[in-house]
């Protein structure tokens, strides 16, 4: 296999930035998919993509519109 | 008073940091690349016009490299002509083929180069904008900016009064972020400007003798829970910070997120007088024609407008005032005072937690106070140190710029500890027949008052259940202007059984540091005192204590950041006592007990002081 390079976007590893970790993948074209240097995650991009909405778990009022910000 | 002002800053940059390392991979580096100039030039004219279409003005932050473009330095003019916009000089962006020619270095942070190279680049950046324009700025800034950097600045170019000279709590959750391959830290400092003393930059002045003479503003009005916890680099106010944090829906391009932000901020007014304030300086590396990180150009550019927008109708419905740097430092310098702090009671507007932080920032001290433990104090910076902290090469700190911690709850622990030993925190615990509960695990909400030049936060009543006996308890914390204590107050409000005696323990686990791992402790000395008597330990890891009933103060003195800290009680029956860490948990403790009857009431005081 030749060279990996960078994929048509800057995908991070989704595992990674689960960790609070932001990591550019790199793009292997002979397998099409997208691979992590730090951990083992590897998948394409129909793959990044389904795991990146995982990740958004995190932000439970991400759609929220806050319109009071105390308690009183 | 009632106030909400934002800064919008552009800056045109030649080379816009990220652009060259993400769009040039794999390609040889140069920064003279013609299309390189090109998009970069373009993206500030995007940045330029999308303010002004939402009726903005902007202070335009020329950098070094945009100094030697002829276009870069007409845009500015005509824009300073045509809609006010304040023309400044940047110390970011100094890459460019001159610079990387007269330095030889790929440096390019100011506060990292030596005392020499910093005098001799504000030299040439400030003389290279006087040659273009006939005049020297009012305003400059960097992503952070060192006391003796802000003191030669003043000095050799006094008609600066405003820079942009620190980014919130980037420091050792920034350097994880970015794969530890980010050298620089500035923890510690104030969210909201602020006017910076002349010993160290992120304490505020306390009088005029302290002044540096400018007003400091933030890069950035950021979230001040989300960036406490994670990573700044995702949560303010920078539309693409926030895309950063994938907090966007991906199917409708919505995020509400940085419209609950920009809001939260405004609600700051509350706690300061009716003054808010927020800053938005968005570099053109972020909005790459090539997309960044998942997000295409066309969201990129959707968001910015977006934000610009938004801004834009706060200010037709007459809630928000538009002001160029300058104009702000002369506002900031009439309204306040120096003793005057910035409070912010914040909630978390993300997670869905509900949890809330409250800020307190003067010139003695930073703190937060985490109302879902307790009201415990998690996170303390001794200002009244006023701490001399000389960073950049030839200094003993090259990269890390951060304001030392007593107590930080996510480097060194809070409450909780995995296997033995404590973290730092200031909280308390009462004690019954044996049984003992901490006011961590008390989770609560706080109500902002002011009384006179007190701030105070009056928590909602908790209920502390020990197996026959309830006791209900509320806890006042109270910061008086210019006091450099904390007071706390416990008031007893009901006890199940109303001849119960209970003991509370008030402590304070405290250790010093800017990151995660531990300093050496030895040389700090602890103590406790009741009228001439005193007794002390020098701290050598050997899990020592002191107790002393009746004592007037406990106290230590931590000599590696010139800081005095100590505590006091007005319990009759207050024993006060100290406590050394040991190895496997390097920390000290300073903490009173005293019994405690129903309807009773209590204080704590917790004072920070310089130590030489
Ligand atoms: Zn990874």
């Amino acid at each position: 296999m030749a060279q990996a390079g960078k994929g048509k976007l800057n995908y991070r590893c989704p595992s990674c930035f689960m960790r609070d970790l932001d990591i550019d993948m790199f793009y292997q074209k002979e397998t099409d998919e997208f691979y992590c240097i730090r951990c083992q995650y590897r998948g394409n991009e129909k793959d990044v993509l389904e795991k990146n909405e995982m990740v958004r778990f995190r932000y439970g009022a991400m759609a929220k519109r806050y319109t009071k910000f105390d308690f009183d | 008073m009632d106030k909400f002002i934002v800064n919008i800053i552009h800056r045109p940059e030649m080379v816009p940091e990220y652009a060259e390392k993400v769009t040039g991979h794999g390609k040889e580096e140069d920064i003279g690349r013609k299309a390189l100039l090109t998009e970069s030039l373009d993206i500030f004219k995007f940045q330029q016009e999308m303010a002004h279409k939402y009726g903005l003005k902007t202070t335009i932050q020329m950098t070094y490299a945009s100094l030697f473009n002829e276009e870069a330095v007409q845009i500015a003019k005509e824009h300073h002509e045509k809609y006010g916009d304040e023309i400044a000089l940047s110390l970011l962006g100094l890459p460019c083929t001159e610079f990387r020619e007269k330095y030889k270095t790929k440096d390019f942070c100011i506060w990292m180069f030596s005392m020499e190279d910093k005098k001799s680049i504000v030299d040439d950046v400030f003389g290279k904008f006087y040659d273009i324009f006939g005049f020297y700025p009012e305003s400059t800034g960097s992503y952070y900016m060192d006391a003796d950097l802000i003191n030669y600045v003043k000095e050799a170019y006094p008609s600066v009064k405003c820079a942009v000279a620190t980014c919130w709590e980037e420091g050792p959750k920034a350097y994880h972020t970015c794969n530890n391959s980010w050298y620089t830290f500035m923890d510690g400092g104030p969210w909201n400007p602020w006017i910076p003393s002349k010993q160290n930059s992120h304490a505020p002045a306390a009088n005029e003798a302290e002044d540096s003479g400018i007003v400091a503003i933030p890069h950035l009005s950021r979230d001040l829970l989300a960036c406490y916890d994670g990573n700044g680099s995702n949560f303010g106010t920078h539309p693409q910070n926030v895309l950063r944090g994938m907090i966007y829906d991906t199917e409708t391009w919505d995020y509400p997120y940085l419209y609950n932000l920009i809001d939260q901020y405004r609600d700051l007014e509350k706690y300061n007088n009716g003054y808010a304030y927020n800053m938005m300086f968005v570099g053109p590396g972020w909005l790459n024609k090539m997309g960044r990180w998942e997000a295409p150009y066309e969201l990129l550019a959707k968001s910015y407008e977006d934000g610009m927008k938004y801004y834009g109708e706060l200010k037709e419905q007459g809630k928000l005032t538009d002001m160029t740097m300058a104009e702000f430092a002369d506002y900031y310098r009439q309204k306040k005072t120096y003793t005057e702090p910035e409070c912010a009671l914040w909630r978390d507007i993300l997670y869905g937690s509900d949890k809330q932080l409250f800020w307190y920032c003067d010139p003695y001290m930073r703190a937060c106070v985490n109302m879902d433990q307790g009201g415990a104090i998690v996170d303390l910076r001794p200002y009244a140190a006023k701490l001399e902290w000389p960073v950049g090469i030839g200094t003993k700190h090259v990269t890390d710029a951060s304001y030392p911690f007593l107590i930080q709850e996510k480097y060194r622990a809070g409450y909780f500890t995995h296997y033995a030993g404590e973290g730092t925190v200031r909280s308390a615990k009462l004690k019954y027949n044996g049984e003992e509960v901490d006011l961590c695990l008390c989770r609560t909400k706080a109500h902002f008052s002011q009384e006179g030049n007190t701030r105070v936060l009056t928590l909602d009543p908790v209920d502390i259940e020990f197996y026959d006996l309830t006791v209900k308890l509320q806890s006042v914390i109270s910061f008086e202007e210019g006091s450099s204590d904390i007071k706390i107050e416990r008031r007893i409000l009901e006890m199940s059984n109303p001849e119960a005696q209970v003991e509370i323990n008030e402590y304070m686990v405290a250790c010093y540091g800017t990151t995660e791992y531990s300093e050496d402790m030895t040389g700090i000395t602890l103590s406790a005192k009741k009228g001439e008597e005193v007794q002390s330990l020098s701290y050598e890891y050997k899990c020592r204590d002191i107790e002393m009933a009746g004592a007037d103060e406990v106290r230590a003195i931590v000599p590696q950041i010139e800081t005095a800290v100590s505590m006091r009680s007005n319990a009759e029956t207050a024993v006060g006592y100290v406590k050394e860490g040991y190895a496997f948990s390097p920390m000290f403790t300073l903490g009173y007990t005293a019994q405690v009857k129903d309807k009773e009431v209590i204080a704590t005081w917790l004072k920070l002081e310089k130590a030489n």
